[in-house]
């Protein structure tokens, strides 16, 4: 019934996680306690959980990583005291304890504090900053927020129900195989980050689509502000990236649940493979944190220095060089694993390149505050801290980049002092600056300066006491995840990490007091007009906090500081705008699509967890019979009408009167030219003011792009099993190869099949195209009987192979062959779900705007899947069989 | 978000299509011819992967998987080209400069894993270390 949970679950005789247990469970029913008592539920179900506003869940990720940094602390300061105290000793953590803490505080820190927080700022501002109202899926970003969220609380049932993982954050195979971790930790791990590695994909394929389609008119590529460039980036490497992550995770799954052998020492699996494929995630993700990270600094260092940007094209083309090179680099995670002089010295002069790009961002930053007046508020703090900080651990970086050095220092506390320095110094500096710079956007009013510096402080001195005796432990020869340890010279270094750590703690602690004393003094910190750092971008034109619908008027750009120009020239002539002409807005309605689907996927990810096959089952028909209710309404949009928005406006424009007429402390009124843009190519429509871009695409155009980014991430997964297949095919274990198994007579009928199939989906599209419904459902009906066609004999196949003991049990190779082949049968599967509900639609909806729109979906998948099955048939079955 | 402005206009740059989308007005007639030419290019190009793959003597040993190839990626370019109407013109600018990134992370997934695993693998006398741990283990 409950598969393998038992009370035994629960850690009755481990005092410090129980303990730790009954504090989190008191903590959360004190909060629903005091939300039922003040009667919040409805306010929250309303405002928040339901709310598909890009602004509500930027904030709602912000506060998810917040308090997952707590967590992450929590283990980052046990692991610093045990090591300050293990010396001769067994200090107070048991080593299957101590083993779990590094692995979640690396788990937690990277996925559910880092891009959490990433992911916020971008929700919050990257529309702001394009000038648009929303980003391309409003209500995917609802699911892609709490998709996450549902990780979250996967990882963090862990803690009191069974165990974490004890194979370290990346859950090296063999350790990480069921062999040598039976338990449930692995599994918590695994299916906490494939629920949330979804939801980011989705983020990504949301957020390249409205950076690139959904933008003000006038807004230009080379217009847009630079954290939008970074945004793109880091969204592009997350299109790119993630299905990687969850092909690799998929297979040791596959390993795990289903008895496969991708990564197993036996029959022919591979364990150094999954190295291979997790860094080539695991790098890009490195720059999917840090690139919006360089973006938060560029708009603070502008910002705060008063000037323009220096090097604007010369930070785009560094940003997406990096974005390109970070996919060129990943072996120097294992340049000691064997591979020889070739491979290790291409990939080592890769790492090196790769700092070339990111030091012209940092001359950029310098020559920005050259010659500006620099107020060193609490943004500013962090990004020069950063400056310095980050230097210093990219110089070791490059340092590690040199194999021979890597072979002496790989693996050690070195290791852990660099990337530390890069992700903290880099990362979470940036976020912090970010978190303050933005804040009075988010809510109306500044936090306190005095506790932010404070706070600035003690992170910045506590990181350096922390990290730079890690640095010399490293040298001295000390490996990391050690629980204790018997060389004298190491104990002192070990006692002044854990004090840099309470330092850390410290300004953690500030950053608490921080956070109550500004909501306390609200109104002295108040943010009055929406501009108060005398800001350069779009944000800062509209309300603080900014009304649902963020711009009452899209606005007009013309260069790349938009705002910076309107603000110079209303200040030259002390006056408003003319009263704009409103219209009605459409604004996208609540859902409550993204928290049910999460719920379900709670469900299904704690079953599989536990083996409770029947829960599993019952949360998977839930998450989908979700998705058809949402696909099913109709009324997408609600509508602000234009006197509604007039009223709104005018308490807007009247908060802003006292800063164009040059009252407000702090702004002035500067030398100001319109900037010139050289653009050779500036021809035709491009020499128009709006330089050819006329505003957000249609939503044909919207979605069909997104459905596109989406197709090139599946592409990119299959490329994953791909390559497991090609790397393992000859692995066969002394049992059958391609040539004894595969019967090119059923190949062939499948691969006829499927193209007709394609074909009849293309007839069915130009039936719809001309709104004939017989042919229309003619059409989709012969695609669903080939397709069907296709799938049963596969199945067939598949079934045959089993019963001769040919399954993916028998061998590496059968493994990768079965996850390949059936990955594409799994999509075609769905693709036939997915056809029955769009049938149904058509039938019952007729040929409206938004149903047209999925059956051109739906016929991109349907072709795409023929593309996949080239790519199988050619390499699997053909060049397997032939001589 | 929901800014329809208009879809007819008629400037160089600033059109684009959804991919999927034939750009430009069609009759029911051309639209079919269009998947009837690619239904017929694609089953050609597959009968003579299947010909090739069944051992013709026509080619020389090694050079059946580069025909094969050839063949595939050709096949892929008439599916683009033909069912998802993906083209070189301007208006497809962004649906091709996704597709290129997309085939760019996907060759260096393919291409760097084979020649890195390769490497692994002569490098590494993998079988026999890992099966001693294994002993060791149980």
């Amino acid at each position: 019934m409950f598969g393998k949970l038992t009370w035994a679950a629960i850690p009755f005789d481990q005092p410090i996680p129980l303990l730790t247990s009954i504090v989190m469970i008191a903590v959360i029913l004190g909060i629903l306690a005091w939300i039922t008592a003040k009667k919040h539920w409805h306010y929250l179900w309303h405002e928040w959980i339901t709310s598909v506003d890009h602004k509500r869940i930027g904030v709602m990720y912000c506060l998810l990583a917040l308090v997952m940094l707590i967590r992450g602390f929590a283990d980052a300061i046990m692991m610093r005291t045990q090591q300050a105290v293990a010396f001769h000793a067994p200090g107070y953590l048991p080593p299957e304890h101590f083993d779990q803490i590094f692995s979640a505080h690396g788990t937690i820190m990277i996925f559910f504090v880092a891009m959490p927080f990433v992911i916020g700022l971008m929700n919050f501002v990257v529309p702001l900053q394009l000038g648009v109202r929303d980003v391309a899926f409003p209500t995917f970003n609802s699911v892609s927020f709490w998709l996450t969220a549902a990780g979250m609380l996967l990882i963090n049932l862990s803690l009191f129900i069974g165990e974490f993982s004890q194979a370290g954050w990346l859950a090296y195979p063999p350790l990480s195989e069921l062999r040598f971790s039976p338990g449930v930790g692995v599994d918590y791990y695994l299916w906490a980050l494939q629920i949330s590695g979804i939801g980011t994909l989705l983020t990504g394929i949301n957020f390249v689509t409205t950076i690139l389609k959904v933008r003000a008119p006038g807004m230009t590529l080379t217009r847009m502000p630079i954290f939008c460039w970074t945004a793109l980036a880091a969204n592009l490497l997350i299109v790119a990236a993630f299905p990687i992550l969850t092909a690799t995770l998929g297979m040791l799954l596959l390993d795990r649940y289903l008895d496969f052998h991708f990564f197993t020492i036996t029959a022919g699996g591979n364990p150094m493979m999954y190295l291979n494929l997790i860094w080539i995630w695991g790098h890009p993700e490195v720059y999917i944190l840090v690139l919006p990270a360089f973006g938060v600094y560029s708009e603070v260092v502008s910002t705060f220095s008063g000037k323009p940007l220096f090097g604007y094209r010369s930070m785009i083309v560094a940003t997406m060089a990096i974005c390109i090179l970070s996919f060129l680099v990943w072996l120097h995670h294992f340049f000691t694993m064997g591979a020889g002089a070739d491979v290790n010295g291409f990939f080592g002069i890769m790492t090196m390149i790769i700092a070339v790009p990111t030091g012209v961002k940092i001359f950029n930053w310098l020559f920005t505050m050259w010659g500006g007046r620099v107020r060193f508020q609490t943004p500013m703090l962090w990004s020069i801290g950063f400056m310095v900080t980050f230097v210093l651990g990219g110089m070791t970086g490059v340092l590690l980049s040199v194999p021979p050095a890597d072979f002496v220092l790989h693996n050690s506390l070195f290791l852990i002092a660099h990337f530390h320095n890069v992700i903290i110094g880099g990362v979470v500096f940036g976020l912090f600056a970010g978190y303050a710079y933005w804040f009075p956007k988010a809510f109306g009013f500044k936090l306190d300066e005095r506790w932010g510096k404070a706070a600035f402080w003690f992170w910045l001195v506590g990181f350096y006491v922390a990290f730079m005796p890690l640095y010399v432990l490293g040298m001295e020869g000390m490996t990391r995840r050690m629980q204790s340890y018997d060389v004298a010279e190491w104990h002192p270094w070990l006692i002044a990490a854990a004090a840099g750590s309470g330092l850390i703690l410290l300004g953690i602690v500030c950053q608490v007091i921080q956070l109550i004393v500004s909501i306390r003094d609200r109104e002295r910190l108040i943010d009055y007009n929406g501009d108060p750092w005398d800001g350069r971008t779009l944000e800062w034109i509209t309300g603080s906090p900014p009304p649902a619908y963020n711009f009452p008027v899209l606005p007009n750009v013309s260069n790349v500081e938009a705002y910076w120009g309107m603000k110079q020239k209303a200040l030259e002539q002390r006056r408003l705008t003319e009263l704009p002409d409103y219209k009605p807005i459409e604004l996208p309605r609540h859902s409550p699509t993204g928290f049910v689907t999460s719920f379900f996927a709670v469900i299904t990810g704690f079953a599989l967890i536990w083996h409770i096959w029947w829960l599993v089952i019952l949360g998977l028909v839930g998450a989908f019979a979700t998705f058809v209710v949402f696909a099913w309404r109709d009324h997408h949009e609600f509508e602000l009408p234009a006197d509604e928005l007039a009223r709104i406006d005018a308490e807007r424009r009247k908060r802003r009167i006292a800063l164009v007429e040059g009252r407000e402390p702090g702004i002035r009124a500067v030398k100001y030219e319109e900037p010139t843009e050289h653009d050779p190519h500036k021809i035709g429509p491009r020499a128009e003011p709006d330089g050819g871009w006329k505003g957000p695409a249609a939503k044909r155009i919207v979605t069909g792009y997104g459905f596109w980014v989406f197709l090139l991430s599946d592409f990119i997964l299959f490329a994953g099993f791909y390559a497991a297949y090609a790397v393992l095919s000859h692995a066969t274990a002394g049992g059958p190869g391609p040539k004894q198994l595969f019967d090119l007579h059923s190949v062939a009928i499948e691969t006829a099949c499927l193209l007709l199939s394609s074909f009849a989906c293309g007839l069915a599209m130009i039936a719809a195209n001309v709104r004939n419904m017989l042919w229309t459902q003619v059409g989709y009906l012969l695609t669903g009987i080939l397709g069907l066609g296709f799938l049963s004999i596969e199945i067939s196949e598949f079934a045959h192979m089993l019963m001769e003991g040919a399954g993916p049990g028998r061998s590496a190779f059968l493994s990768s062959f079965f996850a390949l082949v059936g990955l594409h049968g799994l999509h075609v599967t769905v693709g036939l779900l997915w056809l029955g509900t769009v049938m149904a639609q058509f039938w019952t909806k007729g040929f409206r705007a938004d149903i047209m729109r999925r059956g051109m979906c739906f016929a991109l998948f349907w072709h795409a899947l023929d593309i996949i099955w080239v790519g199988i048939f050619t390499n699997v079955y053909l060049l397997g069989t032939s001589t | 978000m929901s800014n329809d402005h208009d879809p007819n206009h008629d400037d160089e740059w600033g059109v684009d299509v959804a991919p999927g989308d034939e750009p430009g007005e069609h009759s029911v007639a051309s639209g079919v011819w269009v998947y009837v030419i690619g239904l017929v290019l694609a089953a050609i190009l597959t009968a003579a992967s299947f010909w090739v793959a069944s051992g013709t003597s026509l080619l020389y040993v090694a050079g059946v998987p580069m025909a094969l190839a050839a063949l595939a990626i050709g096949q892929m370019g008439v599916h683009l080209a033909f069912f998802l109407h993906i083209t070189t013109g301007p208006d497809n600018t962004n649906n091709v400069l996704a597709l290129a990134f997309g085939v760019l992370i996907v060759a260096i997934v393919i291409g760097g894993s084979l020649w890195i695993m390769y490497h692994l693998n002569t490098n590494m006398v993998m079988p026999d270390m890992l099966l001693d741990m294994h002993k060791q283990k149980g």
